[in-house]
Formats: C-alpha cells, structure tokens, sequence
C-alpha cells in the first residue's frame, strides 16, 4: 500500500502543477458522443490519463466502457468528440492506427489465433527478425517473471493463460497506454494476485493503464485514479484516495436514487407465501454456478442481481436444459424438470428470454408473426402438420397490442424494429407458451427508457395473470423497481437474498460486488 | 438505385416478379428472333431435359434455407440410376422393387450425410463432398455388379417404367412435368404450410435462436439432406425412365445448375430465406434460356454454362453489394457490442 | 528436441504417416508394388494435383474456397496447349498461362474480398463460365499435335524415378511452406482464417491478403495446366472437370480445416499423393480401379467426421473449464461438480 500510496501522491503533484500535466497526459478522450441507431451509448464522455498512472474504469453492463475502449482501439468511430494522445490530436479509424500510437487493448474475450503457438501469436505482425523478436520476448517475459510455453497451441491454454498471451503482446509494442478489459473476470485468486503485480510493474515503468473491472477490491488494490461510468456519461472520478467502497457504490447508481428505500414500485401486492412454491430449485449445480437453493411462488417477481459473470444466465439456461446440470434439483409446479430438453421444459410450463437478443432471441431477418409464435411450433397449437395461420396471426396480434409494439404489419422483419419493440417481440413468444414460470435475462438491456417503462408494464400485467416471474439484471434500479424478493449471485453462488423491504440499490451493488457483508462488519464495528 | 437494391434484398415476392420478368423476356426475345420457340410441343421436349434438374433443386432449396449446401446429390443419380438397372437386370427384381429399393438407398445416404453434418457438426460442404466421392463410387461397384458393361448402360426396360418419360397426358403435356409439379406442389406446402416449414425457416435465420425456442434445429437440419436425397433419386429415376438407360454416372455436372437454380431463385446462401415458387421460376427461366439461345442465336449448347454462370454471379455479387450498405452493417456493429458481453460459446 | 515433437504434431504428419501406412499395407499383400519405380509412380502421377491443391490451400488457410480452379487449369492448359501446337515459344505460352490465372484469381478475389460474396458461390459461376469460354476457345474440338519435345519432357526424370516436374513440385512446396511458416507475410493467411477479427485487432492487412491468396491460387491452377498438358499431351473441353473436388479432397485429407487456419501446404501435398495414388495401389491390391471413388469418399468423411468431434470436444472442454474457474473456489460442491464432469468426459 506504501508504494501505491506515493504513486497517488506523485498523481496528485501531476494533477496540481500544469506545466506537468502536459508532458504527462498520455491519452485524452474528450466528449465522446456514441450512439448505435436510436440507442445513445455514449454521452459526452471526457477522461485523461497519465504517465504511470493506472485508472480504473468501472460501471455496471451496458454503461459503455467496451464502447469507449473500442472507439480507443479504432474499432467503432465516435459520433463525435476528439482523442489526443501526448497533446496531439489524432484520428483514429482503425485498430492498426491505435497500435501506430502505442495503444493496445487486452480485450474482455482474448482474441487470439486459437491454431497458432503462443509465440505466433505474440510476434505476429512485427517487422522486426525473428531471432530479434525472440530475445525481446524473452526479455519482457524475464521481465515481469512469467513463464510461458512458447511452442503450445493457443487453443490449449486456459482462460488465465489466454489473457497474460494478450498481454505480453500488448508489451511487446512497447504501449504508452495499455488497456485491460475485465482481465480478472475469469481468473483464479492466485493468477489475479499475479496478474495485479504485473499491472503494478508496468505501472512503475510508467505505462498508463485502463483497467476496467467490476471488483471493487482491485480498484483499491491497483488503481491510482478511478472513473466511474453510468448510462454513457462519467458521474465520478478523481484520485482512489479520495474515495471509500460507499462512494464507488453510490457512484453505480442512478443520481435520483434514494439510498434509503426503494421508489416508484407498483402497487404492494400480497403474496400468498404459504402455497406451494410454483418453481423449488434445491443445491443445484452446473457450469459456472454451483449449489443454488431458492423457490418461486405463484404470481410473484423474484429479482436476480450479480454482474456479468456470476453464473446467472449459465444457471438459467441449464434450468432451460441447454446444459448439463450437475447436481441438485429443479421442480417445477412438483415436477421434476432438471435435465430435461428444452422442448419439454417449455411444454411443461417454463420459458426463458435470453439475455443475448441477437444471438439466442431473434430472428432478424423474419416478420413479426413468425417470431411471435416460433415457441409454440412444438405444440398443436398452431396446428398438428399445417401451419394454423389464424391462430398465427392472432396470437401475435394479441401480443403486439397488448404490449403496445410498435410494428407497421404482421409481416414486418424484426430486424428493423428498435431495441424495444423487438424485446417486446421476444417477451410476448416466452409468454405465448401459457407458461407458469418465466426467467427474463435482461429484459431491458440495450433499450431506451421509453420502452423500459413499457417492458416494466408489461411485466407487472403479466405477473397479474398469476404467472410467477425470476428476473434476471444488472441493473440494480430495475430490481428494486419491480422485485417483491430479490436474490444477489456472486462468483457462481447466492451470497444474498433480500426481502422487500431490504430491497434498496445500495445493499443489491454491495452484494453484486462481493462486499455486502464487509459493510455489515464495517457497521458492526 | 435504391429501388434494385430493394429489390435484391427484401421482398421475395418483387424478386419473384423480376424472375417472371426475365421470363416475359425471354419469350419476347426468343419468340421474336424465332417463332418457333413459342410452339408448345417444342417448349415442352426443352423443359424435359431439364427437369430432373429441378426437381432436386426444389429441395435443395430447403437445405439451402438451413443455411446448408448439398453438392452430392448429383452422385445420388447416378447411384438412384444404376441401382434400378441393375436390380432389375441382374437380380430379377420387378421394375418397381428395384424403383422403390433405389429410393431407400438415397434415403439411407442423405441420412447418413445429414446426421454428420446435424449432429458430428461437420460442415455440410465437406460432408457432401466426401458423400459425391463415396456415393459416385457406391454407383460405380454396383455397375460392375451387372453383366453389362457400365459404360454401355443397362437398357431395354419395360414399357411402364418408359411411361413415366414418354407418356404425355392429354397428347401434348408431358408426364414427368406432372411429377415435377406434384413435386414442385409437396415442397411448396411443405416450406411455406407446414410446421415443419416453418422450423426448417427459423433453424436457417438462427439455430442458435431456435434451440432457445424449443425447435430441435439438429433433427430439422438432417431432414433436409433426407428430403433432397429422395428428390434425387426421383430425378435419377425420371432421368433413366427418359434416356432409357441406366447409368452409374449419370447425374454428374448438375450441381452448378441446381446451384444455381436455388440461388436464382431468390434463396440467401447464408440460409434463412427461400421461395420453392423462386426456385420454381428460376429454373423454368434457365431452361428457356437453354432452350432459346442455341435455337434463335445458333449459341452452342456447350458454351450455355457462360450465361448461365454470368447469371449467378451477378445475382450473387448483386445481392451481397446491396447488403452490405444500409443497416445491416450497423447491426453487425450493435451484434459486434453484444459479444463482447459474455460467453457465448453454444456446446 | 522441440523442434522434432512440435514436427511430429504437425498434422500433415499423420496424413504422412498415413500414407507411408498405406504403402506398407499395399507392400504387404502385393510385395511386387515396393519397388522405387512404382513408388515414385504415385508422386510422378500427383505432381497436377499437388500443384492445384497447394493453391487451394491458400484460399482454405483464409477460410474461404475457390472451386474455379478445374476450370482455371482447363483453360490454361486448352491456350498454352494451342499456342504451342501453332508454333508459339514455350516462354510465352507460359507467360500467358500464368496471366490467365492471376486475372481468374483477381476476379475471384474482387468478388470475395471486395464484393463480399459467397466464396463457394461465386467461385462456382466462375467455374461456370470459364467452362464455356473454354467451348468458346477451342472451338469444343481437342487441342492434340502438342511439340514432341514438350510432350516428352514430363517423363524425364531428375531424381531416381521421380519426374522433373514433380522434383521442381517438391522444391516449390518447399519453398512455399517455408515462407509461409518462417516470414511474417506468411503468417497472415492463417491468421486471417484463424480469427478475421483477432487479425483486424492486431492491425493484420485481412483483405490484400485474401486477395493474394486467391491469386497465388489461381497461379498454382494454372501452372497445373501448363503441366497437364505436357503430361497428358491433349486437351479437351472437359479437362480439368472435378479438379476443384479432387484438390479440396487433398487438403482435408492433408489435415486442412474448410473453416480456415489450420494445416500446411506439406499436408495438402501429402493428401494429393493419396488422392493420386489410391487408383494405383487399388490395382496392385487386386481390386479394380472402380473402388477409387467410394475409397476417396470413405477416407474423406472418417478423417472430416474425426477431426470435428476431436474439436467440439476441445471446445466443450474449454468452456467448462472457464465457467468452472468463475465460482468461487474453496467448496466442495464446485470440486465435486468437476471431479464428475471429468469422469463423465472419460466414459
């Protein structure tokens, strides 16, 4: 802490005395507007950073760090805006131009040739001889004190490994700026101590460094200065000892947000919590989560908070029966559903709306109809051999009033719809199943607010049908806004279930974040 | 402009009527440089060369809709062709037993193509490569099974079989048209009426999306190489019924004119979207072309694949420039966004 | 010592040790076929195939395929061929072979690099018209009355009983793969097929190297014509039909992956000397050349079908691995949960 803590002060020297500044600012991002379609991504977005200095980004899903770092990296263009990098104005338009200007990007995925050996991987692109670049390899693994099989396959390394292949090519361009995109997301506690030491090492070599994470832990740990990111604008940011983990987590949420209790909910309404629960799910286990317990009552909304990467949709999913599950149970209404295929899954009343619109949700290049009632093709429906084209049309008309979707006829190509209307589309085909229980994986992802408020209607409409509902987000505002109980996934596990009434933005993010329970003490104390 | 990209990239229905276009075209041009294209009888002998051709494209169409392709098809005529004769001839087989047992094998065949494409997920364009390889040769030990000479081909069937090419309902209209547009009919309903269209469409746009919709895509995409292995051996049988021979290489050098049928036709490559009606009218606009051009301008019928490849690589070239502008790349940009969140790798 | 096991790892080795399996085998039950000069039969007969199937390699290592080549190599053979019977210079005819094929490359490139085209597509109406501008050229008649001397040349041999030409096929695969794996150019090609986007992020050029790879193997085509017509000393209208499946064939057999990065042009020219030679060694094993096709076919699919499980498996490993490293560590259920994983994977 000693040496991190001189760091700052030498930060807050640079900060004080501008003839510094000046020579010291490696990159500097100044308004950065982006939008994708109608969906703003980015709202003026100004951040610097300095020689030696290690920033860290952190902001929940959706807040538009990739974006930023991708319009760094030359992979998106900015609406508007400008980047400088040492006092220069440049124009970046493409990932080589950014490597021209000593920029590198160790990306969230790493991105590497999975066919090619560790050391094609690292010196591909380079003029140098490759006896040359051999001994620099092996200088800047010496270095920093990694030992890496230079002769194995990509495609055989870990995830752990993957990402220290991505940094040792970004120091082999000799980076002025390194950014580190969630590197420690898929790491274990010995690879993050000694990937964190080596951040400090560049750090010391007076590398600036991005580091964006949703730990935290590390933000204290690593970072010399922090920004904190939220719907595409920096709400805070200044130097990491001016701040303590309440402010980052007030940081995270909304400005309008009370911390004391939750706001503009619906209407109370009365669970019977004496039935028996319509969803037991008991010590499962799976690919990335492990010994879940919960239960779900009739025509009741359960939240389910945690960042990216927690386990919430492979845990999901798995109940959908697109993976293997590995233990436990899931009973649905006293039936067993655990392993079973999705088609069964769904003809015995569950249904899910993926998280990941484009990829698992829709089917772009097709009409309104065709989307709508693509989950009920399985059952007779819409018909035993011959497409019921009545119940077709009338199924998804019903959903597209009542959900308000915006859409110019039945036929229309989803493709072309706004983020809303299309997550409509996919929410009225969970719900055209006649389903008993209905897991939402960010449901309003990606959306404007005008259709969020209509998502948010829907679901309180449908929830009054009876139908009980196991929503996943990452927006805390939306849990409190909607849950009558709420759950927090962390690392894989539930840390944390809350009531109603405990239901408040602050304890959700604590407990997302892992820190839940150090606040307590921290209270205790 | 921006009218043909339009119409070269939505609306199945404005490119169906580009393709009746072509065809309006052609009967213009033809019929003008020589009436003689316009007599029935004549129009009728040039579409029987080609429809056995067209008859598989119809279900390659539904391959090419799952996002597939199926380049062994032309080697199941063969097989379908030799199978036949030599059952007959040389196992004492009636002519319809050998008809019905050359179905069976293709079925088996595409199945088996099919399932290690569906299920080994190994990708279909090698899979019916290795399958041209092994059924074209499957035909050609088959042939050596017969008395005769494979490269005299078995002949002399019996009047019912040469009925199904020779007969022509009503004096004039062939029979084998009948069965092509019976054919023609089934792979209509079966695409745009059925459920199983239906899931064959959605499994094209997104296999991933309808495995989330409770479709069981792998099944839907091994049906599809079943569906076209059986219009091949219905081919191969019109094919053998029409020379009166049976051949074990008798389909070869068809892929690029069902190829290119389907893909004329209006369906995307990338899968997703097909017309059996598209499929339809291409193939009757080839024919013609075929027909016309050595009858009006005294074209050879061997420099005819010029056309007909200038064709498809203008439809293809044409589609894709007008895909790649407008909002499909700035979807891909939101879909580029949308990776970066999460695993997403499928099993 | 690294160098040695990174070598035995190469996957063009197991085709290698594959193919020397296949002669012993053949050696085995027809001792008379060990002998130099059938042995070096096999290579001599390959040397057209290696020539096309190490340009198709290229197209293949960027993730994409060129099925032009058959074609390519027919017209180039069917213009050096008529150019010399009519008394032209050997330098050139050769000059305006290779011409010819880079021009057929750009062409494909322009469509696939620029247009943005299916590969497969396009490349197959390329096949098309190229096949009718071949009629067009020779007129549909044999170029024959080829120089003598020309003729004669592709029986000298340079080592043993190896040919000239597949001596000088065997020093260009040399130079070749040492470019392609030794200089920093070289590395491009995979790495584009490897990860298109991954390349773009470290600043790889991904389109001129599409373009190159599609005309070095329009140039591979066409040197294979030039040689084709000395070793078979006649063209027709229909040389080089199928060639584009024979060479893809030799690649899959030579350990290239269809969906681009993986493999060596070593392997492809190891797979097109068992394309090659599997006729051959049919006869000396007693059967008739007639199992060729169903052979190839077999060897194909098993190899593909193999490959892909081995690799859906890696994946699926992987994946857990990574979901499996993200729950908090410490508990028994995490580890209990692997320890059944694993000993599910080994049943």
């Amino acid at each position: 802490m000693e040496a991190a803590g001189s760091q700052q002060d030498a930060a807050k020297q640079d900060g004080s005395g501008i003839s510094y500044q000046v020579p010291n600012t490696l990159l500097s991002v100044q308004n950065i507007y982006k939008s994708f379609g109608s969906n703003a991504v980015l709202k003026g977005i100004s951040l610097d950073l300095c020689k030696g200095q290690v920033l860290a980004l952190i902001g929940g899903n959706g807040a538009g760090k990739s974006t930023l770092m991708k319009i760094i990296m030359g992979i998106y263009s900015a609406d508007r805006g400008e980047i400088t990098i040492a006092g220069e104005k440049v124009d970046i338009s493409n990932p080589k131009a950014a490597l021209a200007h000593s920029i590198y990007m160790v990306p969230q995925e790493p991105m590497l040739f999975p066919n090619m050996t560790v050391r094609e991987n690292i010196v591909i692109g380079f003029d140098e001889g490759a006896s040359e670049l051999e001994s620099r390899l092996r200088s800047v693994m010496d270095e920093i004190g990694w030992s890496l099989d230079l002769d194995r396959k990509a495609s055989t390394l870990s995830i752990a490994e993957q990402g220290m292949v991505e940094i040792l090519r970004g120091l082999m361009r000799n980076p002025k700026v390194l950014i580190l995109d969630e590197p420690t997301s898929a790491l274990t506690f010995d690879e993050v101590q000694s990937l964190l030491a080596c951040v400090q090492e560049l750090q010391n070599k007076g590398i600036g460094i991005i580091y964006i994470t949703h730990r935290l832990a590390e933000v204290f740990e690593i970072g010399t200065t922090v920004a904190i990111l939220r719907d595409g604008i920096v709400t805070t940011q200044g130097n990491v000892f001016e701040f303590t983990r309440d402010d980052l987590v007030r940081g995270l949420l909304p400005a309008d947000a009370s911390l004391s209790s939750g706001k503009a909910r619906g209407a109370a309404r009365k669970i019977d919590y004496s039935q028996d629960p319509v969803l037991k799910v008991q010590g499962f286990c799976g690919y990335g989560f492990s010994d879940i317990s919960f239960d779900i009552y009739p025509g009741e909304i359960v939240g389910l908070a945690g960042v990216v990467g927690a386990g919430r949709t492979e845990m999901a999913t798995t109940i959908f029966g697109m993976d293997k599950a590995l233990g436990g149970s899931v009973l649905l209404n006293g039936q067993d559903i655990t392993g079973r295929k999705t088609r069964q899954v769904i003809s015995m009343g569950l249904n899910y709306v993926p998280e990941d619109r484009f990829n698992d949700g829709l089917y772009r290049i097709r009409g309104v109809a065709e989307n709508t009632t693509s989950a009920l093709l399985s059952s007779s429906r819409m018909g035993r051999l011959f497409l019921n084209a009545k119940e077709e049309e009338r199924v998804s008309q019903s959903y597209v009033d009542r959900f308000r979707t915006k859409v110019t006829g039945l036929d229309q190509e989803v493709g072309g719809l706004s983020g809303g209307n299309q997550q409509k589309i996919v929410i009225g085909r969970a719900f055209s199943t006649s389903p008993k229980v209905v897991i939402l994986d960010e449901p309003t992802r990606g959306i404007d607010a005008a259709a969020r408020g209509d998502v948010y209607a829907v679901l309180q409409e449908l929830r009054d049908t009876g139908v009980s509902i196991l929503l996943i987000s990452s927006d805390m505002e939306e849990v409190v806004e909607l849950s009558d109980r709420a759950l927090v996934m962390y690392q894989g596990r539930i840390v944390q279930e809350f009531e109603r009434d405990q239901i408040v933005q602050e304890n959700l993010t604590a407990a997302a974040f892992g820190v839940y329970q150090a606040e307590a003490k921290a209270v205790t104390e | 402009m921006s009218r043909i990209k339009q119409l070269l990239t939505r609306g199945q229905a404005s490119w169906n009527l580009i393709l009746i276009g072509l065809l309006v075209l052609e009967f213009v041009v033809f019929g003008a440089a020589n009436p003689k294209f316009l007599r029935p009888a004549l129009l009728f002998t040039s579409i029987n060369d080609n429809l056995p051709v067209f008859m598989i494209a119809l279900f390659v169409t539904l391959v090419m809709v799952t996002g597939g392709i199926d380049i062994q098809v032309a080697s199941l005529v063969g097989l379908t062709s030799i199978t036949i004769g030599v059952a007959w001839q040389d196992f004492g087989f009636s002519i319809w037993a050998a008809v019905a047992l050359a179905v069976a094998i293709c079925i088996v065949c595409g199945a088996f193509s099919g399932f290690l494409i569906a299920y080994c997920g190994v990708q279909a364009m090698v899979v019916t490569l290795g399958g041209s390889f092994l059924y074209s040769g499957i035909a050609l030990l088959v042939s050596t099974l017969s008395s005769t000479e494979s490269y005299q081909g078995i002949g002399g069937f019996p009047d019912e079989f040469k009925f199904i090419a020779s007969h022509q309902v009503l004096g004039a209209v062939p029979f084998q048209l009948l069965i092509y547009v019976a054919l023609f009919a089934i792979a209509f309903v079966l695409l745009h009426k059925t459920k199983y269209g239906r899931k064959v469409i959605l499994t094209g746009v997104n296999a991933q999306a309808a495995e989330y919709s409770g479709i069981n895509s792998r099944l839907v995409i091994m049906s599809t190489y079943v569906l076209s292995a059986a219009a091949a051996s219905i081919a191969g049988i019109v094919l053998t019924a029409y020379l009166g021979t049976a051949k074990s290489d008798l389909g070869g050098g068809l892929t690029m004119d069902i190829i290119t049928a389907v893909v004329l036709g209006g369906t995307l490559s990338t899968g997703g979207k097909g017309s059996i009606i598209g499929t339809a009218l291409a193939s009757f606009a080839i024919a013609f072309l075929k027909f016309g051009l050595p009858l009006c301008f005294k074209v050879g019928t061997q420099y005819l694949n010029i056309p007909v490849g200038i064709l498809l690589v203008a439809v293809i070239v044409g589609r894709s420039a007008a895909s790649n502008t407008g909002f499909v790349p700035m979807l891909r940009a939101l879909f580029a966004s949308k990776v970066g969140h999460g695993p997403n790798v499928k099993a | 010592m690294g160098r040695i096991k990174n070598l035995l790892h190469a996957r063009s080795m197991s085709s290698l040790v594959f193919l020397v399996i296949l002669f012993l085998v053949v050696g085995l039950i027809n001792p008379a076929f060990l002998t130099p000069s059938n042995v070096s039969a096999c290579f001599n007969t390959s040397v057209v195939y290696t020539l096309v199937a190490v340009g198709m390699a290229f197209t293949l290592f960027i993730g994409e395929i060129d099925v032009s080549v058959g074609a390519n190599l027919g017209l180039v053979a069917a213009v050096v061929g008529s150019m010399l019977r009519d008394g032209q210079s050997l330098g050139l005819a050769i000059i305006v072979g290779v011409v010819i094929g880079a021009l057929i490359g750009l062409i494909n490139a322009w469509g696939v690099a620029i247009m943005k085209a299916p590969s497969l597509i396009f490349t197959l109406g390329v096949n098309g018209v190229l096949r009718g501008i071949i009629y067009v050229y020779t007129n549909g008649a044999w170029v024959e009355n080829l120089p003598k001397g020309f003729k004669d040349f592709s029986s000298v041999t340079a080592v043993g009983d190896l040919t000239v030409y597949y001596c000088a096929t065997l020093v260009l695969v040399a130079v070749v793969h040492f470019l392609l794996t030794k200089t920093k150019r070289g590395r491009y090609f995979h790495a584009v097929g490897d990860n298109a986007q991954g390349a773009t992020l470290v600043g790889l050029p991904t389109r001129s190297t599409t373009i190159l790879a599609y005309v070095i193997c329009g140039v591979m085509a066409a040197v294979g014509g030039i040689i084709f017509c000395s070793r078979i000393g006649f063209v027709t209208p229909a040389s080089g039909n199928g060639y584009e499946m024979k060479a893809i064939a030799a690649c899959v057999l030579g350990g290239i992956s269809l969906l681009g990065g993986v493999g060596s042009v070593v392997g492809s020219a190891i797979g097109a000397v068992i394309m090659a030679s599997i006729s051959y060694l049919l006869v000396f094993m007693g059967f008739s050349s007639n199992y060729d096709n169903a052979i190839t076919g077999i060897i194909l699919i098993v190899i593909v079908v193999v490959d892909a499980l081995l690799q859906r498996r890696a994946i699926v490993k992987n994946r857990h691995a990574r979901l499996a490293a993200r729950v908090s560590s410490g508990t028994e259920a995490a580890t209990a949960a692997e320890g059944k994983d694993q000993e599910g994977g080994e049943a």
